[in-house]
């Protein structure tokens, strides 16, 4: 392996990684068409019902039309049944998380501007904002991590840890204390609350949320009715957690990619090559301009089939 | 039901208010029974599984939209438009994204490092035609922020806008959401049933996720090694003069080395110019911070190589 050149290892990697993306891609049409389907099938019968019940006094296409406009404004957050809170979409609380979902890019969009007016100072804001937390996370970087070590650097002088080892235990225990306070708890917490939902289905928020992925269907909380200062509580305690837990993972990231293996790691399959002086590197700058092109091409017919 | 997603939206405006009497005139007949059913349908849809009316393939648990979901995991963008609801699907999904986003991130990294090297290799030959290296650096270095600009966000709004029959803004706001991986999922290519969309579309937006993530993790990267050279350059000095060394060697960032030598006028004072070449670029902020900072680890340890 070892004798391959460096970008037949990274093809390599990139190859790994659209196996990646297809092995998700089947396993989760796997799990998810059929049940999906049996969804759909009892749906419309039960619209088949409906129109049959009532269907005379309906003009055609009506009560598509009403329903197809009633999911629009439900995939923008405004939820059209039931009893909502008259607070409204915007109220502070939900306009700060919303407001950290952008700076966080979790996005979970359960709320998105509908204005073209918001829509651009979304742009705007996140073209600021993101470097500027980055910067922040940067800083407090600078300073926790030292503060992170001391444990680490204690433990290891009195178990006459070897370096490596030492930063295998902080990497670990970092890595489950994280795991821990800012996954498992919360879920726990949240399991509690909600008492209906599993405590899988926390996990996964949990999870969604801190690795910014956010897909938003699981927010707590949502289409139920309470009382709206425990809404409001509840919104901001996300919020709390969204901007630490997402300092904290990202401080645990860091360890890790620290670690002499996971370097290695990324230096196998992602370095350029060996060390190299300015003026080597010109050249081997250009060999691989050249030969990155190879990484799409192999892309295009995995894709194919696919579609 | 997609096609009345643009003229809901200028209907129902932010006002649920005048969303819940229009749905309570429309419907005819003892209200609560048409209410629960229609709020059934609802729920139905919220939960991720669209009934009415055509889907397109990107909306159905089939292959295509099956992928586009893995790549929105691991990409961490999170669009939310499918979401697996089966506990199987949910636990997949986590140890996948688990796997997939470190192995996304090693690859948009290093192809973020192919193209700069290749905004590099063009800088040296400018140089050396102009006898002046370091206006050929900022020559390149903003004609490849200006060139990404254009082909990343400037450009693909206006395919869009023709797939997709959004107008530029909306597509410029699907871009930038997009690439900045916040994902809300208000507006998703490919979702549209009564549009056709040809095979060459969803590769070629797929590709230009992942050169544009890399593209803009790239600039992120060179304005915050920007921000921290100023600041760092003279601390380098003085930590190199204090003799302050820790015998943290494993504490040097990812792929470290190749340019750790090449930076050593780095060590020094550097003019207004900048023209230290920036560390690592990453593809998110997480090892992108990682390769900011170990530059001042990289700096002192390459004093303690080299003394």
């Amino acid at each position: 392996m070892g004798g391959l050149r460096p970008w037949a290892r990274y093809g390599l990697l990139i190859v790994a990684h659209l196996l990646a993306l297809g092995l998700g891609a089947a396993v989760l049409q796997a799990l998810e068409g059929p049940p999906a389907r049996q969804l759909q099938a009892q749906l419309r019968a039960e619209l088949a019902t409906f129109q049959a019940e009532y269907g005379a006094c309906l003009p055609t296409g009506a009560l598509e039309e009403l329903l197809g406009t009633a999911l629009a404004a439900q995939a923008h957050g405004i939820s059209s049944l039931g009893n909502v809170s008259k607070a409204g979409n915007w109220d502070l609380p939900s306009a700060l998380l919303f407001t950290a979902s952008i700076l966080t890019t979790t996005g979970y969009g359960h709320m998105a501007p509908l204005s073209a007016g918001g829509k651009a100072f979304c742009v705007v804001y996140a073209a600021l904002g993101l470097p500027a937390s980055l910067a922040l996370v940067a800083t407090l970087r600078h300073c926790l991590l030292p503060l992170l070590s001391c444990p680490v650097a204690w433990v290891a002088v009195r178990w006459q840890l070897t370096p490596a080892r030492a930063a295998l235990l902080q990497a670990l225990g970092l890595g489950l204390l994280v795991a821990g306070i800012f996954v498992l708890l919360p879920a726990l917490l949240l399991w509690g609350l909600q008492g209906d939902d599993s405590l899988l289905e926390a996990i996964y928020f949990c999870f969604g949320s801190l690795s910014t992925i956010g897909l938003g269907d699981l927010l707590p909380g949502r289409g139920r009715d309470l009382n709206p200062v425990l809404y409001h509580l509840g919104q901001i305690a996300l919020l709390g957690y969204l901007l630490l837990g997402l300092l904290a993972v990202l401080l645990a990231v860091e360890t890790f990619s620290e670690l002499p293996q996971v370097r290695a790691l990324v230096k196998f399959f992602g370095s350029s090559g060996p060390l190299t002086a300015e003026d080597q590197g010109g050249i081997l700058g250009q060999d691989e301009l050249a030969l990155s092109t190879l990484p799409p091409s192999t892309a295009a017919p995995e894709q194919a089939p696919a579609c | 039901m997609e096609r009345g997603l643009r003229g809901a939206n200028a209907e129902l405006g932010d006002e649920d208010d005048r969303g819940r009497a229009y749905l309570g005139q429309e419907l005819p007949g003892p209200i609560p029974s048409n209410q629960s059913q229609a709020r059934g349908i609802i729920h139905a849809y919220q939960t991720g599984d669209i009934a009415l009316g055509n889907t397109t393939s990107m909306g159905r648990w089939e292959i295509v939209g099956s992928f586009f979901f893995s790549v929105s995991t691991i990409t961490t963008i999170g669009y939310g438009n499918l979401s697996p609801h089966t506990m199987a699907a949910r636990l997949f999904c986590i140890f996948f994204a688990l796997v997939g986003i470190p192995l996304n991130l090693v690859v948009l990294n290093h192809l973020g490092h192919l193209m700069q090297q290749g905004v590099h290799g063009c800088a040296r030959r400018l140089g050396g035609a102009w006898q002046d290296p370091a206006k050929a650096r900022w020559l390149t270095g903003s004609g490849a922020l200006l060139s990404g600009l254009l082909l990343f966000l400037l450009l693909p709004p206006l395919l869009f806008s023709h797939m997709e029959g959004w107008s530029y803004m909306e597509g410029f706001y699907f871009a930038f959401i997009t690439l900045s991986t916040v994902g809300f999922g208000d507006y998703v290519i490919g979702m549209d049933p009564s549009r056709q969309y040809p095979l060459w579309y969803k590769n070629t937006v797929s590709l230009w996720i992942l050169f544009g993530m890399a593209w803009l993790a790239l600039i992120i990267k060179l304005i915050l090694s920007l921000m921290e050279t100023r600041g760092r350059s003279y601390s380098c000095y003085r930590h190199s003069s204090k003799g302050d060394f820790q015998p943290r060697s494993w504490r040097q960032g990812p792929e470290g080395e190749a340019e750790r030598h090449s930076p050593r006028p780095g060590c020094y004072p550097e003019g207004p110019g900048g023209a230290r070449p920036p560390s690592e670029p990453s593809a998110q902020d997480i090892l992108d911070l990682s390769g900011v900072d170990s530059g001042t680890r990289g700096c002192a340890e390459h004093r303690a190589v080299s003394g």
